[in-house]
């Protein structure tokens, strides 16, 4: 299983692959990937790689992601092209009808490419104070609300109890909730 | 070794560090290898080890520190990026000349790519330079595994050795094996030996002689000895092509032909590249039509074989000269050697749905809040036509906001403005000159530059942008910080103000960077003094990064008034901030509160003061 993971600096990305290997590894799988960013600041783009199975390589290599998992409607866009054909694309939209380009929707068409979208600083806004930090746990709810990666939503449950600060745990479980339920 | 916990290849590096009983470490942080010594301090506390871990104010410092403490026979080790090597070159070469005692160890990581460097040299090169063997891992679980043969090397020996990860290596994360012994440690018995520790011209007769014998050594052990390292991975059919591969390529390449299911490839695995297994390379040769080397980032290999005929690499150009080999780019290579077909990963629809939703590159840019930001700002609001010298941190991201003209390496920004006034002296016009650089920067390499432009009595402003951190590399703490490596140990604080004054300047002012309004008249004065009295006057903007607040300030939480904005995009093109977007529908700016933190800077920013502070705060 290949995943690639895009956004910006600041979106709590490393804490994405972070739980994606501690699933795999309490399943007893090898994992490896990259975090791949420009200069450090908050803002810039950010790609981390995760890969689990026997691989050497931390790079997923172009067209050969299972899941690409987007902060970020355009970097989902500039990333596109790691996904392979038939894979599954989990993108945070915050307008809404970004995704409504003819173009880009012939390419996901002809590739076969599933899309999750869903609007997570709107759903933040409304459940959690606006608190944009939780848009990683987020997302990965919405990742396994899709059934997407291998990984079940109790897995993830149990991952996020295990590696988020204590004081934090009830609240990010309670986004693994929502994000689970809005790419249901 | 049972246990396997997934690691950062800095983390496995420093673990390795560790467990191989390193009782000395010392560094300056550099992407990609800032985390490397951090790790180690961790891992000494958890397995109970009494390592001593320091920053070094540079790279030279640092350098001479470990090197010099292994001279009694400790096992002592050294660590930074690929341009830190440029600044401990001059101990790294003749130090490699000594015969050592304890076990020394370089560690160097290069940034191919680059990613976060001003070049994209290859300290390879560096290790032939100065005739010392080099480890060049594949991936974090062998970078760390190189660290254990690197010491035995080194003590069997007495020589420094080199262990060059690049950045796919540093911050790749990895299950890697964890050892739960340490290899216990080494009492200092440094013995009084002139002949062998202090550096003179006649000991060269006996010294570089002896470094070559040990080169033919050490390269007839990799030959036979270090297998694990270097090893031939058979093709599954019949091989058409051979590829001599080093570092990350023989990793993206081990990948592709398991999912590729390639069959006609077989690899010669070179872990060692200097000195280079010569005779296990040219057999390999022979065996094949055509050979390709592929390493990252110069044709090291390559250029270590007798004969060249046969090879395709980057010394010849059939692979490209410069840059990071890819797993994309690894696979078109090989194509174009067999005469293959590639396939295009270009999509035409994505690219012109980019170009329709305005999906252009995000540039780096200084964070949202970034005092630097608003020191720029003042600088240039002030001084509009100054030359403005920067030098190596978050600052050289300034550039987006047109506050930087030179940058080349670290310290540079001191001895650049220094440079360009001697420039305008010569013509006898008067030339404004404000230099900026940080504050770990200034300790690194901007003293000596300073001492250098009072004595010679350089006219400049030099802005010392103190965020209290170092914080490009992740957060290291600088000498004016005081903060030592393991939290609460304490060093003494350095001011900078003192360490100014010291060093014979007569105007130093602290302010507070985020006072934009201010800031713009006390720039102007220090430019009048610095001007008047042919010396460099010292401005120290002070407020600490955003990145290392543990509580936030105040909130100045701000809106734009859409009635005042009248779209000029000052605001976007000469703050630069994350948190200000211009809207094409309407042709205003506004705010994005995704990245706004409140800092309230930017209403100083519009000339049309449409930027004000919202009410609810």
């Amino acid at each position: 299983m290949q995943f690639v993971i895009v956004g910006t600096g600041g979106q709590g990305i490393l804490f994405a692959s972070k739980a994606l290997g501690h699933i795999a590894m309490e399943k007893g799988r090898s994992v490896v990937g990259s975090e791949v960013h420009g200069m450090a600041q908050r803002g810039g783009s950010v790609v981390s790689h995760f890969k689990v199975g026997e691989y050497l390589s931390p790079l997923v290599k172009v067209g050969e992601a299972d899941v690409l998992l987007a902060f970020d409607q355009n970097e989902a866009v500039r990333n596109l092209h790691y996904l392979r054909d038939g894979g599954t694309l989990v993108v945070n939209l915050y307008d809404p009808k970004a995704f409504q380009n003819d173009r880009l929707q012939s390419s996901l068409d002809r590739r076969k490419i599933e899309v999750h979208p869903i609007e997570g600083y709107s759903i933040l806004k409304e459940h959690m104070g606006g608190r944009f930090l939780f848009l990683n746990v987020l997302i990965l709810g919405a990742m396994c609300g899709a059934g997407v990666g291998g990984v079940s939503v109790d897995e993830m449950n149990q991952a996020i109890s295990d590696l988020a600060p204590p004081r934090f745990v009830e609240e990010n479980l309670k986004v693994l909730k929502l994000g689970h339920e809005a790419a249901r | 070794m049972s246990k396997r916990s997934i690691l950062l290849g800095n983390e496995a590096i420093a673990r390795g560090i560790v467990e191989a009983g390193c009782e000395i470490a010392t560094a300056y942080p550099g992407t990609p290898s800032s985390e490397i010594l951090p790790a180690v301090a961790a891992y000494s506390d958890q397995l109970g080890t009494k390592t001593a871990v320091e920053w070094g104010a540079n790279e030279k410092v640092a350098y001479e520190m470990a090197v010099s403490a292994s001279f009694g026979g400790k096992r002592t080790c050294c660590i930074m990026k690929q341009v830190g090597l440029n600044v401990a070159a001059d101990p790294f070469m003749s130090t490699a000349h000594f015969d050592l005692k304890g076990g020394f160890l370089l560690v160097v990581s290069d940034d191919p790519g680059p990613h976060s460097s001003q070049t994209e040299q290859d300290s390879r090169y560096f290790a032939m330079f100065a005739k010392v063997p080099c480890f060049d891992p594949s991936t974090a679980e062998e970078a760390k595994e190189m660290v254990f043969d690197a010491y035995d090397l080194s003590e069997r020996h007495g020589i420094v050795t080199m262990l060059r990860p690049t950045g796919k290596v540093d911050h790749a994360r990895q299950d890697v094996p964890l050892r739960d012994e340490v290899l216990p440690p080494k009492k200092d018995e440094f013995k009084k030996d002139p002949k062998r520790w202090v550096c003179l011209p006649a000991g060269v007769r006996v010294n570089h002689p002896r470094l070559n014998d040990k080169n033919d050594v050490i390269r007839n052990e990799f030959e036979k000895d270090y297998e694990k390292y270097n090893y031939i991975v058979p093709a599954k059919g019949t091989a058409r092509l051979g590829i001599i591969a080093g570092g990350t390529t023989f990793a993206f390449l081990s990948d592709m032909i398991r999912t590729s299911g390639r069959d006609d490839i077989e690899i010669l695995k070179i872990g060692t590249p200097v000195p280079l297994p010569v005779k296990l390379c040219e057999e390999f040769i022979a065996r094949h039509e055509k050979v390709l080397v592929l390493e990252q980032t110069y044709p090291v290999i390559e250029t270590q074989l007798n004969d060249r005929n046969k090879i395709m690499g980057r010394w010849n150009g059939f692979v490209p000269r410069a840059g990071e080999l890819l797993p994309e780019l690894i696979e078109e290579i090989i194509a174009k050697c067999l005469g293959d077909e590639v396939e295009t990963s270009i999509d035409e629809d994505v690219l012109s749905a980019m170009e329709e939703m305005q999906i252009t590159p995000r540039p780096p840019m200084l964070c949202p809040g970034c005092p630097h930001r608003a020191s720029f700002f003042a600088i240039r609001k002030a001084l509009p036509k100054a030359i403005t010298p920067s030098d190596i941190g978050c600052y050289t991201l300034g550039i987006m906001q047109k506050g930087i003209d030179s940058a080349i390496d670290m310290g540079a920004a001191v001895t650049a403005a220094s440079g360009f006034y001697l420039a305008s002296k010569v013509d006898g016009e008067e030339r404004p000159v404000v230099a900026t650089i940080g504050d770990s920067t200034f300790f690194h390499s901007g003293l000596t530059g300073l001492a250098s432009a009072v004595y010679n009595r350089h006219a400049f402003v030099l802005a010392i942008l103190d965020n209290r951190i170092t914080a490009m590399t992740g957060g290291q703490s600088s000498p004016n910080v005081g903060a030592k490596l393991r939290k609460g140990d304490q060093g003494v604080q350095i001011d900078l103000e003192q360490v100014c004054r010291g060093c014979g300047v007569s105007y130093i002012k602290t302010v507070e960077a985020y006072d934009v309004d201010e800031n713009v008249d006390v720039v102007k004065d220090a430019w009048a003094y610095a001007w008047e009295n042919k010396e460099p006057a010292v401005l120290i903007f002070k407020h600490p990064c955003i990145t290392i607040l543990k509580e936030p300030p105040t909130p100045r939480p701000v809106r734009m008034d859409p009635e005042v904005c009248i779209g000029c995009k000052y605001c976007i093109t000469s703050f630069n901030c994350p948190g200000l977007v211009f809207d094409e529908s309407s042709k205003k700016a506004y705010i994005d509160e995704r990245y706004c933190v409140n800092c309230g800077v930017c209403m100083s920013v519009c000339p049309h003061g449409a930027i004000v502070l919202r009410e609810e705060a």
